[in-house]
C-alpha cells in the first residue's frame, strides 16, 4: 500500500470515529449551558436536533441554496456561458448568499390596494406548509420528526395539498391582473396533477399494506416499488415536476407571458420567500417520491452506522432526482395552460389509475407479499 | 381579368374608369402610377381590388408640396399575381386635406392613414379609428411632416 | 392612445412597455379567461421621426440615421436608402459592388433571422439554450462585419456609387470557413428544437394566418411566405446581385407560428448557399464610382427602392427639390404592416395568453423599425 492511499484510509477512519462520536461530543459542548437549558436540551435532544439540522431547518436551507447553485452553473453550461463567476471565485458559490443579503435588505413595496395581511402572510405560509409536509419523510426508522401514528402519508397528502391555495391567496391579494391570472393557473394546475400524484400514492400504500411511510420504506427491502409500477414511478415523476411548478409546466409563473405570474407583485424578501417555497415544496415531493418508488432510505451499509447510511442514501438518491429534473429544464420549453391540463387529465389520470388496477392484480394473485 | 404587362393594365384603366383618373403612367418595369381624383377615389380603389386585382396593401403615406399648395397622398398597392407595384396618387389641397378613408377597401390601411392623419393633418372620413398611432396621445405640436412645421409646441 | 371601451366580460391588460417579453411597445389585450378577445397594438414608444430627420440631411449624411432604424439588420436598410439615392441622382454602380452588397445583405438577413429565431424559441419558455446559441453564433457574423467594414454594428458600408471599400485580403475563404461552421450549428438547431415535440405543439396550428387573410391584410417577409405567398423582392424585382444569384424563395403552407419559424431556418439556409456563390464568382472590377460628396439633385424626381429586408419588404420613396437635401423621404417599414397583421390575428384565429409571445415574436416585430 502506499502512502496515498494509507492516508486516505486514514482520514476515512477519523470521518468514522467522528461521525460515530459526534453526538456525544455534542452533549458535552452543551453540558456548559446553564441548568434548565441544559436539561430541555437533554429531553428534546433527538426532536431539536432533527428541526434544526436534519430534516428541518439547516438541510432545507442547504438545499435550496445547493440547488439553486447547481442550476445556475448547470443552466450556465447548457446556454454556452459560465454563470456567476466573481462571488466566490470561479464556482460562484458565494453568489447564492450574495442575492439572500440583497434581497433581505432590499425595500419590499407594497402595492396600495394589495390586501395588506393576506400578502405579508402568503410568502411566509408559503414555504412553510411544504417544510411541514417535510417533517413527515422518515430518514431512518427511528428518525421520523413528526410522526403521524401509522398515517404519514394521508397526513402528508393533506399538507401538501393545502400548499396551492397560498399562492391563490397572494395572487388575489396583490390585486393586479397578472397575479390573479397566475393564481387561477395555479388551481387548475395543482388539481390536474395532485389527483394521479394521491392515486399514485394510494397505489403504494396498497402494496406496502399501509399507510405508513416507514412501513413502505420496509415492505420495499426485497423489490423497490419501481420495479411493479413502473408506470406509478413514471406518472408520479411527470407529476412531481407538474407540483413543483418546475419548467416543462411553470405554467402559473410564465415569465415570457404573465411577468412573474402570482409572485409578479412581491419585492425583496417576501420574493426571496416565493423563490424558497418553489424548492422546499420541490424537495418535500421529490423526498416522497423517493420513499414511495426508489427505497426511501435504504441502501447497502457504508458507514456501520445505519442513520448515517440512510441519511446518506437518501440524500443520494435526492441528488439524482435533482440533476434529472434540472436536465429536462434545459431541454424543454414550457407547456400551455390548455396542454398541461389536457397531460394531468387525459393522460396521467388514466394511467394512475391502470397503475392502481395492476397493484390490486398483483395483490390479489399474490405476485407481490 | 389580369392585365400582362404594364401598358395593357394602363390602357384597361384608362378605358375603363377615364372619370376617374387624372393620369397614368407607367415609371418602369412592375412599377405603375395612377393619379386618381378626390372625388371618385373609393370607386376607382374598389375597381382596383375587384377588377384589377390589387389586394395587397403595402403602404400609405403623404408628401407636402406647400409651394404648390396641395398635398399628395400615396397608396402603395400590390398585385399578388402579376407583382406590379401600383401607386394611388390623390391630390389634396393644402388648405382642405380631406378625403374618403381606404380602410372600407384595404383594411390594412388603417395605420397608414392614422399616421398620415398625425403627421400632415389629411382627414380620413370613415376611418374607424382615428387616432394617434406614432405620436403620444396628447401630442398638440401641430403636423410634423409638414413642410412648414417649424417645431413649436415641442416639450424639450 | 385613447383607451377603446372595454366590455363588461373581458378584462383589459397592458402587457408592456413593462414587461419582460413586450419589448418597447404596449399591446392592450382583453382577456377572457385565457382567450385573447382583442390585441390592440399601442406602437410609437421609439418613434424618433427619421423621415424628418433624413428632410435635414445631405444625402450622404442620410445613411446613418436610417441605418438607426433596423439595428440589427442595418445592411438591408441603408441598401434601400442607398439604391433610392442612386435612383433619383442618377448614378451607376460597378458590378464588383453589386455582388459584396448582396454579400453583405444576406449576411445581415442571416443576423437577423438568427436573432428572430432565438427570441421565438426563447418566448415558448424554451429560455436557456437556444436564444443564447444563436447569439453565440452570431458573433461569427459580426467578426466578418468587423474585418470587412471595420464594425461590428450600422457599419455605414453602403455609399451612393458603391461601397466603401473593397473584400481584404483571404476573405473568400473565411466567407466559407463561416459557412461551413454556420452550417454545422444549424443542424444543432434543427435537431434540438424543431425536432423537439414539445417545442412544435407550443407552435403548431397557433396564430394561423390564411392565404387570403396574409394578402388582404398586407403581411410581408416571413409571415407572408409563411402563409403560402410566393412574394419576394429578391426575385420579383432583383436588386443588387440577386439577378445573377440562384436561390429559392422559401414558402410554407401552413401560416402558423411554426411555419414562419421554419420560412425563417430555410432562408438562412438559402443565404448560407448564396454567400458562398458570392464568395466563389464574385466578379473583379472597381467597387466605388466618383460620386461628389454632396450631390445635386434634379428637380421634382422621384425614385422608390424596394428591399427584402429579413422582415419583409422595405420601401424607400425619395422625393427631390432640385437641393443637397431630399425633399421628403417616406420610408414604406415591414413591421408596421406585420404588426397590423398581429393586431387582426385575435379575430383570425384562437390566439391564448400563453400564446401571445409567440405570435408576437413569430411576427419577428422590431419596434423601431415600425416606429421609425
Amino acid at each position: 500500500m502506499d502512502v496515498v492511499t494509507l492516508l486516505w484510509l486514514y482520514i476515512l477512519s477519523l470521518v468514522r470515529w467522528l461521525l460515530r462520536e459526534a453526538p456525544g461530543l455534542v452533549l458535552d459542548l452543551l453540558k456548559g449551558l446553564p441548568g434548565w437549558l441544559w436539561d430541555f436540551v437533554w429531553f428534546n435532544f433527538k426532536p431539536l436536533l432533527q428541526i434544526i439540522v436534519m430534516p428541518g431547518l439547516a438541510f432545507i436551507l442547504l438545499f435550496a441554496m445547493i440547488a439553486v447553485w447547481f442550476e445556475r452553473k448547470f443552466l450556465a453550461r447548457a446556454m454556452l456561458r459560465i454563470g456567476p463567476f466573481y462571488c466566490g471565485k470561479r464556482s460562484g458559490w458565494l453568489q447564492v448568499i450574495a442575492d439572500f443579503l440583497k434581497l433581505f435588505f432590499k425595500e419590499f413595496v407594497i402595492p396600495e390596494d394589495a390586501e395588506r395581511m393576506l400578502f405579508l402572510a402568503s410568502p411566509i405560509l408559503l414555504p412553510t406548509i411544504p417544510a411541514l409536509a417535510i417533517t413527515l419523510i422518515p430518514f431512518d426508522r427511528n428518525w421520523v420528526l413528526f410522526d403521524a401514528g401509522g398515517l404519514s402519508l394521508p397526513v402528508f397528502l393533506v399538507i401538501a395539498g393545502l400548499a396551492p391555495i397560498i399562492p391563490i391567496f397572494a395572487g388575489w391579494a396583490a390585486n393586479n391582473k397578472y397575479t390573479i391570472i397566475g393564481s387561477f393557473r395555479t388551481a387548475y394546475l395543482y388539481i390536474s396533477g395532485e389527483i394521479p400524484l394521491v392515486v399514485c400514492a394510494a397505489a403504494s400504500a396498497l402494496l406496502a399494506g399501509s399507510l405508513d411511510l416507514v412501513d413502505i420504506v420496509e415492505a420495499q427491502r426485497p423489490l423497490w416499488f419501481a420495479v411493479p409500477q413502473i408506470v406509478g414511478f413514471l406518472v408520479f415523476f411527470v407529476g412531481l415536476i407538474l407540483e413543483a411548478e418546475r419548467t416543462p409546466f411553470d405554467v402559473p409563473t410564465a415569465e415570457t407571458e404573465l411577468v412573474m405570474g402570482w409572485r409578479t407583485e412581491f419585492s425583496g424578501i417576501l420574493f426571496g420567500f416565493t423563490m424558497m417555497a418553489e424548492y422546499v415544496s420541490f424537495l418535500g415531493w421529490t423526498l416522497l417520491f423517493i420513499t414511495l418508488y426508489l427505497g426511501g432510505y435504504m441502501g447497502p451499509s457504508l458507514f456501520g452506522v445505519p442513520l448515517y447510511d440512510h441519511v446518506l442514501w437518501m440524500l443520494l438518491k435526492l441528488t439524482v432526482i435533482v440533476v434529472v429534473i434540472v436536465l429536462i429544464r434545459t431541454v424543454y420549453p414550457r407547456l400551455r395552460l390548455d396542454q398541461t391540463l389536457r397531460l394531468g387529465w387525459n393522460y396521467l389520470m388514466p394511467l394512475a389509475l391502470l397503475n392502481l388496477f395492476i397493484t390490486i392484480a398483483l395483490k390479489l394473485w399474490g405476485l407481490m407479499p | 381579368m389580369p392585365a400582362r404587362s404594364e401598358g395593357e393594365f394602363i390602357d384597361a384603366l384608362r378605358r375603363g374608369h377615364p372619370e376617374l383618373i387624372e393620369g397614368a403612367e407607367v415609371l418602369r418595369a412592375k412599377r405603375v402610377s395612377v393619379v386618381a381624383k378626390r372625388e371618385g377615389v373609393l370607386e376607382l380603389a374598389r375597381a382596383l381590388r375587384d377588377e384589377y386585382g390589387f389586394t395587397h396593401p403595402v403602404s400609405a403615406g403623404a408628401v407636402d408640396y406647400v409651394k404648390e399648395g396641395r398635398m399628395q397622398m400615396i397608396y402603395y398597392l400590390m398585385n399578388p399575381d402579376s407583382r406590379f407595384m401600383l401607386m394611388l396618387r390623390v391630390d389634396l389641397p393644402r388648405d382642405d386635406p380631406r378625403m374618403l378613408s381606404m380602410t372600407q377597401i384595404w383594411e390594412a390601411m388603417s395605420f397608414h392613414e392614422r399616421e398620415a392623419w398625425e403627421m400632415f393633418g389629411i382627414d380620413f372620413e370613415g376611418h374607424p379609428n382615428l387616432m394617434h398611432l406614432l405620436l403620444p396621445p396628447d401630442w398638440r405640436g401641430g403636423y410634423p411632416l409638414r413642410k412648414d412645421f417649424k417645431g413649436e409646441g415641442i416639450s424639450p | 392612445m385613447r383607451e377603446a371601451e372595454v366590455k363588461p366580460e373581458v378584462m383589459r391588460i397592458s402587457w408592456g412597455p413593462q414587461h419582460p417579453m413586450s419589448g418597447q411597445t404596449r399591446i392592450l389585450i382583453d382577456v377572457d379567461g385565457e382567450v385573447v378577445r382583442r390585441i390592440i397594438a399601442d406602437i410609437g414608444f421609439t418613434h424618433r421621426g427619421i423621415e424628418k430627420i433624413l428632410e435635414r440631411r445631405t444625402f450622404l449624411q442620410g445613411i446613418v440615421p436610417i441605418e438607426r432604424m433596423v439595428m440589427v439588420d442595418t445592411a438591408n436598410v441603408a441598401l434601400a436608402y442607398v439604391q433610392a439615392v442612386e435612383e433619383a441622382l442618377g448614378i451607376e454602380v460597378p458590378e464588383r459592388a453589386k455582388w459584396i452588397r448582396s454579400l453583405i445583405c444576406e449576411m445581415g438577413r442571416i443576423n437577423s433571422h438568427l436573432y428572430a429565431f432565438g427570441l421565438q424559441v426563447e418566448c415558448t419558455g424554451y429560455f436557456p439554450a437556444v436564444f443564447l446559441w444563436t447569439t453565440v453564433d452570431r458573433e461569427v457574423l459580426l467578426d466578418l462585419f468587423e474585418k470587412l467594414t471595420g464594425a461590428r454594428w450600422s457599419y455605414s458600408f453602403f455609399i451612393p456609387g458603391g461601397v466603401r471599400a473593397d473584400l481584404p485580403e483571404g476573405f473568400r475563404d473565411e466567407i466559407r470557413e463561416a459557412v461551413r461552421y454556420l452550417r454545422r450549428r444549424f443542424q444543432d438547431y434543427w435537431d434540438a428544437m424543431v425536432e423537439n415535440p414539445l417545442f412544435e405543439i407550443r407552435n403548431r396550428g397557433v396564430g394561423v394566418l390564411s392565404r387570403e387573410d396574409a394578402i388582404r391584410l398586407g403581411a410581408t417577409g416571413p409571415v407572408l411566405r409563411g402563409s403560402g405567398v410566393d412574394m419576394d423582392v429578391r426575385r420579383d424585382e432583383p436588386y443588387a446581385a440577386y439577378g445573377d444569384l440562384d436561390f429559392k424563395v422559401v414558402t410554407e403552407r401552413e401560416g402558423d407560428c411554426f411555419a414562419r419559424l421554419k420560412v425563417r431556418y430555410h432562408e438562412i439556409g438559402q443565404s448560407l448557399n448564396m454567400m458562398e456563390q458570392i464568395a466563389d464568382e464574385i466578379p473583379g472590377g472597381p467597387v466605388r464610382m466618383k460620386v461628389p460628396l454632396f450631390p445635386r439633385s434634379k428637380r421634382d424626381v422621384e425614385a422608390l427602392s424596394r428591399v427584402e429586408t429579413s422582415r419583409g419588404e422595405l420601401g424607400v420613396h425619395i422625393f427631390t427639390d432640385g437641393g443637397l437635401k431630399p425633399y421628403r423621404v417616406r420610408i414604406n417599414s415591414p413591421t408596421l404592416r406585420n404588426m397590423y397583421v398581429f393586431e387582426r390575428l385575435a379575430e383570425l384565429d384562437r390566439v391564448l395568453v400563453a400564446d401571445l409571445p409567440v405570435v408576437l415574436y413569430s411576427i419577428d416585430p422590431w419596434y423601431l423599425d415600425c416606429d421609425r
